[in-house]
C-alpha cells in the first residue's frame, strides 16, 4: 500500500467508528458496515471486485454486530477495513476461499486493536465531564460544543487514526517480506470458513439478549426461524410477515386491554 | 409575550444531536454531554440571565442514553418542555423526570426497530443485490450508502419535530394509557421474527461426520464405490432443519446473558469449536 492509501483507509476507519465527526448514522451504521467498508477499501486500493468478494462474507459474518446500550461487542469499523485491506495486500494470486480466509484473520486482528482503542477512548472521555460542568456552571451556551465535539473528536481521532496507520504500515511492510500465499496450509482456510459461518451466531445471540424479555418470546423467534427453514421465505418475505404481524399484534393487545 | 423556539434554532439543535450524539460517550453520563450540546442553542434562545442558562445547561449534561436515531424524539420533547418552562408552564423537575423516563422506552424501541430490524433487513436486501450481479457487486454497497443515511435522517428529523409539537401533554397521555409499552412490545415481536429469520439464513454450522464405504451389490454383482452410508449432518437436518446453527445461537445467547461471558470470550469458544469440527471433518474425510 502506498502512503496515501494507508492514510485514506485509516481516515475511513476513524470515520466509520462510533462517535466520529460524521455521526453514527453516516459513520458507524453506514461507513462501518462491512458491505460499504469493503467497497470503500476497493475504491482506495483500485480493486473493487476483489474487495466486494471478501466484503460479502464479512457482512454475513458480522450481520448481527450491533451496539445495544452502547456496549461495543466488536469494533466493526476496524475489523472490516483492516480485514479487507489485508486480504487485498496479502491475497494476490490466491483463490477465492483463501482470500476470504485471509480477510477473516485480518478482521480478527483489526477488531482486537479496535476493541482495545474503544476502551481507551471510553476512559479518556471521562474527564470531559469536568469541562462540561465548568461551562454549564458559567452558563456558557456558546461553548457547550467544546467538551463534546472538540474534546470527543480529538480523543476519538487519536485513538483510531494513529493505531490504524501503524497496523496498516506494518501490514504493508510484512507483505514485502514473504509470499504468504504459499505459507497458509489448506486446513487453516477450511477452519476459517467454518469459523466464519459460526461467527454469525455471536451477533444474533447479542441481538437476542435485548429482544428476549419474556419466556414465550423464544416462540416468536422460532417462528421467524422456521419461516426460512420450512417455508423457504426470503428475508424480504419475512420482513413483510413481521410488519403485518406487528400491526395485528398491536391491535389485538389494544383490544385485550380494553376488555379487561 | 410567550417565548417560542425559532425553526432555525430547532434545526441547529437537531443537527447537533444527529451528527455528534456519540462523540463523547463514556460511562459517567453516557450521551449527557452530547445532549447538553444539542440543547445549548435552545437554552440560549429561551433564557436571558446567566443563572437561568446555567441551571438549564446543568440539567441537560446529566446521565442520558438512548438509541440516538429514534431517540431524537426525546430531544424534541425536551425542547418543547424547555419552551413551556421558559413560559412558566412547566418545572425543571418535570423536565428531568420525563427525560429519565424516556431513556428506557426509546432505547428499547430504537434497538428493536432500528438496530435489530431495519438495518439487517436493508443490509440483506443490498447484500442479495450484490450477490446477484457478480460483475456489478458494488451496486448493493452504493445503494445502502445512499438509502440508509438519507432515510434515517428524514425519519429522525420528523420524530424530533413530532416530539416538539406533541410536547409534554401528548407524551403524558401516550405514556399514561400504556400505549408506549404496547408499542415497545410490538416492535420486539417484529424484531424477534426478523432475527429468527436472520439466524436461519446466515448462521451456518454442520457436523462433518460421515461413513463412506464401497458396497458390494449382490443383485448386479458389482461393487459400488464410495457410497455414503451415514451422514450425521443430513440426519440432524432431517429431524429439524438447521438445528445446529439454532443450537449454537441459543448457547451463545445463554452464555452472553446468563453467564455474562464477554463477546471476546465467546469468539474464542467459537474458534475452538470451529477447530474441533474441522479436525473431525478431516478425520472422517468430509473435508479433503
Amino acid at each position: 500500500m502506498s502512503t496515501v492509501q494507508i492514510i485514506l483507509i485509516a481516515l475511513f476507519i476513524y470515520l466509520g467508528a462510533i462517535g466520529s465527526i460524521v455521526g453514527n448514522t453516516i459513520g458507524w451504521y453506514t461507513l462501518g458496515r462491512p458491505l460499504v467498508a469493503s467497497f470503500v477499501v476497493g475504491l482506495i486500493m483500485g480493486d473493487v471486485p476483489t474487495a466486494m468478494m471478501v466484503g460479502i462474507p464479512l457482512q454475513i459474518m458480522y450481520m448481527g454486530n450491533v451496539t445495544p446500550g452502547g456496549a461495543v461487542a466488536w469494533d466493526l469499523s476496524y475489523a472490516t477495513y483492516i480485514g479487507t485491506a489485508g486480504a487485498l495486500v496479502f491475497g494476490k494470486g490466491m483463490g477465492t476461499t483463501e482470500i476470504i480466509g485471509l480477510a477473516v484473520v485480518f478482521a480478527g486482528i483489526g477488531g482486537l486493536v479496535g476493541q482495545l482503542m474503544w476502551n481507551v477512548s471510553y476512559a479518556l472521555n471521562l474527564p470531559l465531564n469536568r469541562i462540561a460542568n465548568k461551562y454549564a456552571e458559567a452558563g456558557e451556551t456558546k461553548k457547550m460544543y467544546i467538551p463534546n465535539l472538540v474534546g470527543g473528536q480529538l480523543i476519538g481521532f487519536v485513538c483510531r487514526f494513529i493505531p490504524a496507520v501503524i497496523v496498516l504500515t506494518s501490514m504493508t511492510a510484512a507483505s514485502a517480506q514473504a509470499d504468504f500465499a504459499s505459507l497458509i496450509p489448506g486446513w487453516i482456510t477450511t477452519m476459517l470458513g467454518v469459523f466464519g459461518g459460526m461467527m454469525a451466531a455471536l451477533g444474533m445471540g447479542i441481538i437476542l439478549s435485548f429482544l428476549l424479555k419474556k419466556k414465550y418470546h423464544i416462540a416468536i423467534f422460532l417462528i421467524g426461524f422456521i419461516l426460512v427453514t420450512y417455508f423457504g421465505l426470503s428475508m424480504m418475505g419475512v420482513a413483510v410477515v413481521a410488519v403485518l404481524t406487528a400491526v395485528l399484534y398491536f391491535v389485538v393487545v389494544d383490544k385485550v386491554k380494553v376488555e379487561e | 409575550m410567550a417565548k417560542k423556539i425559532s425553526e432555525k434554532t430547532l434545526k441547529k439543535s437537531f443537527w447537533n444531536w444527529f451528527f455528534w450524539n456519540g462523540c463523547s460517550q463514556q460511562a459517567e453520563s453516557m450521551l449527557g454531554m452530547a445532549f447538553g450540546q444539542a440543547m445549548a442553542p435552545v437554552v440560549d434562545e429561551l433564557y436571558d440571565t446567566k443563572e437561568e442558562k446555567s441551571a438549564a445547561l446543568k440539567r441537560h449534561i446529566t446521565l442520558f442514553n438512548t438509541e440516538a436515531q429514534v431517540g431524537s424524539i426525546c430531544n424534541g420533547i425536551v425542547c418543547g418542555m424547555e419552551e413551556a418552562n421558559a413560559n412558566g408552564e412547566c418545572t425543571p423537575e418535570i423536565i428531568s423526570s420525563v427525560k429519565t423516563a424516556l431513556i428506557g422506552p426509546t432505547s428499547a424501541i430504537g434497538d428493536s426497530l432500528w438496530v435489530a430490524t431495519i438495518i439487517p433487513i436493508l443490509l440483506t436486501i443490498c447484500l442479495s443485490i450484490s450477490q446477484a450481479n457478480e460483475t456489478m457487486s458494488w451496486v448493493g454497497a452504493v445503494l445502502y450508502l445512499v438509502i440508509y443515511p438519507l432515510c434515517t435522517c428524514i425519519i429522525s428529523w420528523n420524530l424530533f419535530k413530532f416530539g416538539y409539537k406533541s410536547g409534554l401533554n401528548g407524551m403524558q397521555t401516550f405514556m399514561a394509557n400504556g400505549k408506549l409499552d404496547k408499542l415497545t412490545d410490538t416492535m420486539t415481536v417484529m424484531g424477534l421474527l426478523v432475527v429468527g429469520a436472520l439466524t436461519a439464513s446466515y448462521v451456518s454450522m454442520s457436523l462433518p461426520i460421515q461413513i463412506v464405504k464401497d458396497v458390494y451389490d449382490a443383485t448386479t454383482q458389482t461393487t459400488l464405490e464410495a457410497q455414503v452410508l451415514f451422514n450425521a449432518d443430513n440426519m440432524l437436518n432431517a429431524i429439524f432443519p438447521k438445528i445446529l446453527p439454532l443450537g449454537l445461537t441459543l448457547v451463545v445467547y445463554h452464555l452472553y446473558t446468563k453467564k455474562k461471558w464477554s463477546p471476546m470470550k465467546l469468539m474464542g469458544l467459537i474458534l475452538v469449536l470451529a477447530a474441533i469440527l474441522t479436525a473431525v471433518g478431516y478425520a472422517f474425510g468430509v473435508y479433503a
